[in-house]
């Protein structure tokens, strides 16, 4: 049997994987055009969808470089291939250590690229990650179109209440992630209050000097303030 | 056909060629390679890893669709990475354009963001993998290496300062109840995923309590 790595770094997997991620961008491209020509119909102002463009391209650079990192550990024992494709669509990093693992351990293998990790071993931790995450997007396909009905219903009866109720999810969400910090303290405290202090000091700005176009950077500028910063209050 | 109809069938159709696309990866390299793992072995991998995401999936679903819309929801599930890129950048978008989720002018932009987020990771993964030799001393050097471990509290800490300043009395009953349960409990880190929805069901029923109580009007 051919060693795994052989298989994990073939062609073959290379042409599967730009062809899924060539789809998956074609189609990111086709939402977008149905979204910006949904907004001309609706009476949004280019220059409204415009900005929307260029704050969201703006901000999801720095986001992805942790990315490349994963990509950079995971590709000596999975191939870069497979990896590459794992990493540019549905999951994350997290997830494709955990489920790789996982499909190295059900077939007895104490972990990734452990010895004993054959090709048969690959197969099984292609299959576990590729089926493990998909349950969202299936979640999706069955359910989203009367999941939104009822969102419609909600707004239909209450439209105050459905903007709080979405409000009140997001909070949820943020406190997981604002909490560890505040009770761990550190750096991670420091960097969490920088990137607030620098993100309210450019809300300030662009809200007192009307200079709108600060809103579109002052995410992306904070989020990498905070990163620079935890570099420095190491270094000190 | 109505603009929502189109979108649930495309999501829909893209979605279904996307799973398939996935599933026939393992297939076509197990087939020509000759590598059949043994299914009660295969059973068991998938069992575990479907135990842990399905619950996980299905939290993400109720809790994030809301927040999205209709054609943000389809690409942000494809496209992955929806915590820490789509919904930041979603919900910043609409917030700077000055419009709100679930309404059609949200929909629209939510759409245009998540589709823009969603070209930017995969160019940015694809330049990362061309160049992954010369970028890898670079990005796993360790003067960077805080920078990448303080991601999150860089990302939160910002979005946080912005949203709790313009909707504090929405924040307070979940950022206290994390803040307890991290100080009194020993809560492993990467539980994030179950903590989401309980503190998504603890924030909405506070919420509901201070609307009834005309503590809060509207957002």
């Amino acid at each position: 049997m051919k060693d795994y790595m052989e298989i994990a770094n073939s062609n073959i997997i290379f042409i599967l994987a730009a062809v899924l991620i060539l789809f998956v961008l074609v189609q990111s491209v086709c939402f977008l055009i149905m979204s910006w020509k949904r907004g001309i119909a609706i009476g949004i102002s280019k220059e409204k969808m415009l900005n929307a463009v260029k704050s969201s391209a703006i901000f999801s650079i720095v986001p992805s470089i942790p990315i490349i990192i994963s990509l950079i550990a995971i590709a000596p024992v999975l191939g870069i291939p497979f990896s590459w494709m794992r990493l540019s669509i549905v999951g994350s990093a997290p997830y494709e250590l955990i489920s790789a693992d996982i499909g190295a351990k059900s077939m007895g293998v104490t972990k990734l690229g452990a010895k004993g990790y054959t090709s048969l071993v690959f197969g099984n931790s292609m299959w576990v990650m590729s089926i493990g995450i998909i349950w969202g997007l299936l979640f999706c396909i069955v359910g989203l179109k009367w999941y939104q009905n009822k969102m419609k219903n909600i707004e239909k009866k209450d439209s105050n209440w459905l903007a709080i109720l979405i409000n009140a999810l997001f909070f949820g969400m943020l406190s997981v992630f604002i909490g560890p910090p505040i009770v761990e303290g550190g750096i991670a405290l420091l960097v969490l209050l920088s990137s607030g202090a620098i993100m309210t000091i450019l809300t300030f700005i662009a809200k007192k000097f009307k200079f709108d176009w600060i809103n579109n950077f002052s995410l992306a500028v904070s989020m990498l303030c905070g990163m620079i910063l935890a570099v420095v209050y190491t270094g000190i | 056909m109505n603009y929502n109809d189109k979108v649930h069938r495309i999501g829909r159709i893209t979605g279904i060629i996307v799973l398939i696309m996935i599933a026939m990866i393992p297939t076509i390299v197990c087939l020509k390679y000759n590598i059949f793992p043994p299914f009660m072995n295969l059973v068991k991998g998938i069992g575990m890893v479907c135990m842990i995401y399905i619950p996980m999936c299905a939290a993400e679903f109720v809790t994030y669709t809301p927040m999205l819309g209709t054609s943000a929801s389809y690409l942000a599930f494809v496209t992955g990475n929806v915590t820490n890129l789509k919904i930041p950048c979603a919900l910043m978008c609409m917030e700077n354009v000055g419009v709100k989720p679930q309404t059609e002018e949200g929909e629209v932009i939510a759409g245009i963001s998540v589709a823009v987020s969603a070209i930017v990771t995969v160019i940015v993964v694809f330049i990362g993998m061309l160049a992954v030799v010369p970028l890898e001393p670079v990005l796993n050097s360790p003067v960077l290496k805080p920078a990448f471990d303080n991601i999150l509290p860089a990302l939160f800490g910002a979005l946080g300062a912005y949203w709790i300043q313009k909707q504090w009395k929405l924040a307070i009953v979940p950022l206290t109840f994390v803040v307890l349960a991290f100080a009194l409990f020993n809560i492993p880190s990467g539980a994030e995923g179950v903590m989401i929805p309980i503190m998504g069901i603890i924030s909405v029923i506070s919420a509901r309590i201070m609307y009834n109580k005309r503590f809060i009007k509207e957002v």
